[in-house]
């Protein structure tokens, strides 16, 4: 058992035995075998060190399960070449090239959004960039009311949170509907990123819910993502 | 009948097509120039349609006979991409495929809406791709695949009556299956495998009382009658057929036939499928 997988795959070919590869974006499982599911490069990524003692001492977890395997996938290549050398490293979900190869928002994906419209109930925008990736599809979303912020749920107010335009960092918590995923700002890191002022400014984030238009001197109030 | 277009003829409209020694004869057959096993060459090409997600082109050689044209087939598949606000929440992908010969395709003009024949290819082509796919990898979201025939595969010296349309449908969808899994790789679209179609039939070349034999990739101009055919899409690396489309009568004393028939088809997708497996490897190499 040294063959080694290959180093190009086409959709359906063997990669090798489910005992020694993790299936990683781009294969399947099929009988204990991991196939390829796309056409391009295979890429072996070493697994991720064990982690240290697990940190949660007020809840029993089962102890993980050793990762010692590597993760095998297969990456497009026409979207490694289109986009100059980008390839492998997958951060945030299935990561595709930029240019040819369209990503899909997935549940736990930070996303970046523009804020389409507002309703007392909630805010619709539309996902412009998922992880590292601009989408070509935009993407509706919803950004709930219950979803603004992690505490005094009841209180939040959608106009005092969103407007029209802002730019809105969020993480996915559903696939929702037909039409809208749906979004969670309820983290200190989440929220609006950039903002524009009644004047037409762009405002500079003075709390962790205000905006203040540098010119005018005016605070606006939002829902302000911790700058990072 | 398209209003808005300026439509030709509605009727056959042929080039002239002049005597030459092979039509001087009463309906000469020429006969199969190939072994029975052997298929047709395939020249398969990826990435030809800059502004689709993916997209193949697929030529099949002509037969030796002069007027007689070979497959083209134009494939480009969009998507990944959203779904119209209308359709309802899907879990999966949703296929939509369309295959449209162009007017000037076959001997018959086509229309420029899709009539039922095609339709029904895009049935047979839905069926025979949704069994490759990896559908739930892509919620929400919907891919097209758009084949454009832009020659039809057919021998304009065989009378109307003599070549039946059906035969050319069965070459012109094994084609399309083919050229649509290369695209669909292109494109980037998870599949368990490269699904290849491939058609085989029983013929009866020496007059009515000789026995049928088993041709795999057959050309209808070459044959004096075909019997039945079948057309089949098949995952090689998996060894299932995703869809079976036979048409025809089998005698009733072979019970075997229908089996051997099958296993033929099997056979032409397998050749059908090292040229796709070839094309993709070079395509990414």
């Amino acid at each position: 058992m040294t063959t080694t997988a290959p180093t190009l795959a086409i959709p359906g070919q063997l990669l090798g035995p489910a005992t020694r590869y993790q299936p990683g974006p781009g294969t399947h499982l099929h009988e204990a075998q991991l196939y390829s599911s796309l056409l391009g490069q295979v890429h072996t990524t070493a697994a991720a060190r064990a982690p240290g003692p697990v940190k949660r001492l007020t809840k029993i977890t089962p102890a993980p399960v050793p990762a010692e395997l590597p993760t095998i996938s297969v990456m497009p290549s026409s979207s490694a070449m289109a986009s100059g050398g980008f390839q492998g490293d997958e951060g945030e979900g299935r990561s595709g090239g930029a240019k040819k190869r369209e990503v899909l928002p997935e549940v736990g994906n930070v996303v970046l959004a523009r804020v389409v419209r507002i309703t007392p109930r909630q805010a619709v925008v539309v996902i412009c960039v998922c992880g590292d990736t601009v989408l070509e599809a935009e993407w509706q979303g919803v950004i709930r009311v219950q979803d603004v912020r992690a505490t005094e749920k009841d209180r939040v107010k959608v106009y005092e949170s969103f407007r029209p335009g802002d730019i809105v960092r969020a993480e996915v918590i559903s696939l929702g509907d037909q039409a809208n995923y749906y979004l969670s700002t309820a983290r200190n890191e989440l929220g609006v990123v950039s903002a524009m002022s009644e004047a037409g400014n762009t405002m500079t984030p003075v709390s962790w819910k205000e905006f203040r238009d540098p010119e005018t001197g005016v605070t606006e109030l939002r829902k302000v993502a911790k700058p990072q | 009948m398209d209003r808005r277009r300026i439509n030709g003829p509605a009727g056959a409209t042929q080039p002239p097509v002049f005597d030459d020694v092979v039509s001087q004869g009463a309906k000469t057959v020429s006969g199969r120039s190939r072994m029975p096993d052997a298929s047709r060459k395939m020249y398969l090409k990826t990435g030809v349609t800059p502004s689709a997600s993916g997209s193949a082109y697929l030529e099949m050689e002509t037969s030796a006979k002069p007027g007689a044209s070979g497959l083209k087939l134009s494939c480009s598949v969009h998507g990944p991409r959203a779904l119209p606000r209308s359709a309802p929440f899907s879990p999966h992908i949703v296929l939509s495929t369309h295959i449209k010969y162009a007017p000037f395709a076959t001997k018959q003009r086509r229309g420029y809406l899709r009539d039922p024949s095609e339709r029904d290819l895009g049935i047979h082509l839905e069926a025979a791709l949704r069994g490759a796919i990896i559908a739930d990898r892509w919620p929400k979201s919907g891919v097209d695949i758009i084949i454009s025939i832009v020659e039809g595969d057919q021998d304009r010296e065989t009378s109307k009556s003599q070549g039946e349309e059906a035969w050319d449908m069965m070459n012109a969808l094994a084609g399309c299956i083919t050229v649509a899994a290369a695209a669909l790789a292109d494109a980037g679209i998870d599949c368990v495998d490269t699904v290849a179609g491939g058609v085989a039939a029983l013929v009866q070349d020496g007059g009515a009382d000789s026995t049928p034999t088993i041709v795999v990739d057959p050309i209808p101009s070459d044959h004096a009658k075909i019997l039945a055919a079948c057309c089949i899409a098949y995952l090689p690396t998996r060894d299932e057929v995703t869809n079976l489309w036979f048409r025809g009568d089998l005698p009733a004393s072979d019970m075997d036939l229908y089996t051997h028939l099958v296993e033929k088809g099997i056979l032409a997708s397998r050749n059908a499928n090292c040229v796709l497996t070839n094309c993709l490897m070079e395509t990414i190499e």
